[in-house]
């Protein structure tokens, strides 16, 4: 009995081994280096805030970055479509500090989001490239649905890499 | 023991892999990486632009880089706490991009050792290899190759910083890195003549440190990033008695991209500009500091 039940746990161990989160998200980390497509504008630089993670179905996930004024920016998301479902949701929302002043005088600061690009509105499209005209606070919010196929079926495990590519140039001019 | 029993024990083996207590550290799952689950309580990440990126714009309008505005490499040796150390090598990493950025190719080697000997002491010794100092050697005529090596040390370091749980060090090498490219852009300011255009950038970091204290908030409670917290904060509240002022953008970019959200200006008075600048230099000063112990 012993014996069987350390053979069981052996075997146990080796068939979760490939779902431990640590392992996956270690294979995560490069997630968006290597699947998600770079723009075929020579110009754009890929930026350092780059980055992939791993996201449960369902769940809303955001990525806080800078955008400078000046510069010209390309954000593309890949993701891993068998867990995570055919397209997955983004959002750029921008974040700002707001100050409010209370009846005793003291102000107080909190911060409020404004959604300025919704994918949803646009075809599920997977990227966008616009022009940044004042620095902000840039928060890519992303949400998957999960494979329609998978619906139901282990629900806690339905986790899976989204890479987020974020491309930047100063903005060109156009013409002479 | 009968099969139906099996799926309940592989659900506790699995859970017991998630607790990741058996494996080393390096191999566990970042606090600021998971997503969603409940034993992850974060769900927003944060990542900070490498200063190669602001450097890149200022370049554009402020004529040449100033070696004496870097802070001098032979402090590198005196930075024994671990604050102290994690500061200051955010402080080195953002010379060496700033002087790869402005084509000081001398101080290029310089900075890189630098950093290497302080990345070394904060366990983040492959970000800085020999092979790439021995590339960058080669390179040294080469103004463009070298910004390439100097940012992909950068942001090796910084990727390393996340990957480890490193939190508590990478929030106060960040603090350290901002308060450099503060103090680089407003002393180029000085160096090149009052600019509008180099003011006006200075006045959007009210963003960046916005952000920066944002990404601090996960880790505020560590006695160290409280200090280097409450540092910065006391830098915000000068910001925020700025006048920020919002319109729609009017006509289309020259690029011809959709322009994302509105336009933005931070009204920094000469007033203002001055007591920013006392303070980032009495900060810096502070900050940058020889300790008494040594680290080497």
């Amino acid at each position: 009995m012993t014996r069987n039940v350390i053979q069981l746990l052996a075997a146990a161990a080796l068939l979760a081994a490939p779902f431990s989160p640590a392992k996956a998200q270690s294979e995560c980390l490069t997630y968006h280096k290597f699947n998600c497509d770079r723009s075929r504008d020579a110009r754009f630089s890929v930026n350092g805030q780059s980055r992939s993670a791993l996201v449960k179905v369902g769940e809303e996930t955001e990525l806080n970055i800078i955008v400078y004024r000046g510069q010209d920016y390309r954000i593309s998301v890949c993701h891993d479509s068998k867990i995570l479902g055919e397209e997955v949701a983004i959002r750029l929302v921008e974040k700002l500090r707001t100050a409010s002043d209370g009846e005793d005088g003291k102000r107080t600061y909190s911060e409020t989001e404004k959604v300025l690009w919704d994918n949803t509105e646009h075809e599920m499209a997977s990227e966008i490239e616009f022009s940044c005209t004042a620095t902000k606070r840039i928060a890519v919010k992303v949400n998957a649905p999960g494979a329609s196929d998978r619906k139901g079926k282990a629900a806690d495990l339905d986790i899976g890499c989204v890479g987020i590519l974020i491309e930047h140039m100063p903005t060109p001019g156009i013409g002479f | 023991m009968h099969p139906a029993r099996i799926p309940p024990l592989l659900a506790i083996l699995a859970l017991t892999a998630c607790g990741g207590d058996a494996g080393p550290q390096a191999e566990q799952p970042s606090a600021g990486l998971v997503i969603g689950g409940e034993e992850a309580e974060v769900s927003a990440l944060y990542q900070m632009p490498t200063p190669n990126e602001l450097f890149g714009l200022v370049r554009q309008m402020a004529g040449e880089g100033h070696k004496r505005m870097l802070n001098p490499a032979s402090h590198v040796d005196k930075y024994a706490s671990l604050r102290a150390r994690a500061i200051n090598f955010g402080v080195y990493a953002t010379d060496l991009v700033y002087a790869s950025s402005f084509k000081l190719n001398v101080e290029v080697a310089r900075y890189y050792l630098t950093s290497k000997k302080l990345a070394q002491s904060l366990g983040l010794d492959n970000a800085f290899s020999d092979a790439d100092f021995v590339r960058l050697e080669s390179n040294l005529t080469r103004g463009d190759s070298l910004e390439v090596i100097s940012n992909e040390a950068y942001q090796r370091a910084y990727e390393r910083m996340q990957q480890e749980r490193m939190g508590p060090v990478l929030h106060m090498v960040l603090a350290g890195g901002w308060l450099e490219s503060m103090h680089l852009v407003m002393r180029q300011i000085d160096a090149f003549g009052q600019s509008e255009a180099l003011v006006a950038r200075v006045a959007e970091q009210k963003v960046t440190l916005d952000h920066l204290l944002g990404m601090m908030e996960e880790t505020k409670a560590d006695p160290d990033v409280a200090e280097v917290y409450a540092r910065l904060s006391a830098l915000r509240s000068i910001y925020d008695q700025l006048e920020v002022r919002r319109a729609p953008h009017g006509g289309a970019s020259p690029s011809g991209r959709m322009v994302l959200g509105e336009d933005m200006t931070v009204e920094l008075t000469p007033e203002k500009y001055a007591e920013l600048s006392k303070a980032v230099t009495d900060l810096r000063n502070e900050w940058i500091k020889p300790e008494g112990g040594t680290n080497s």
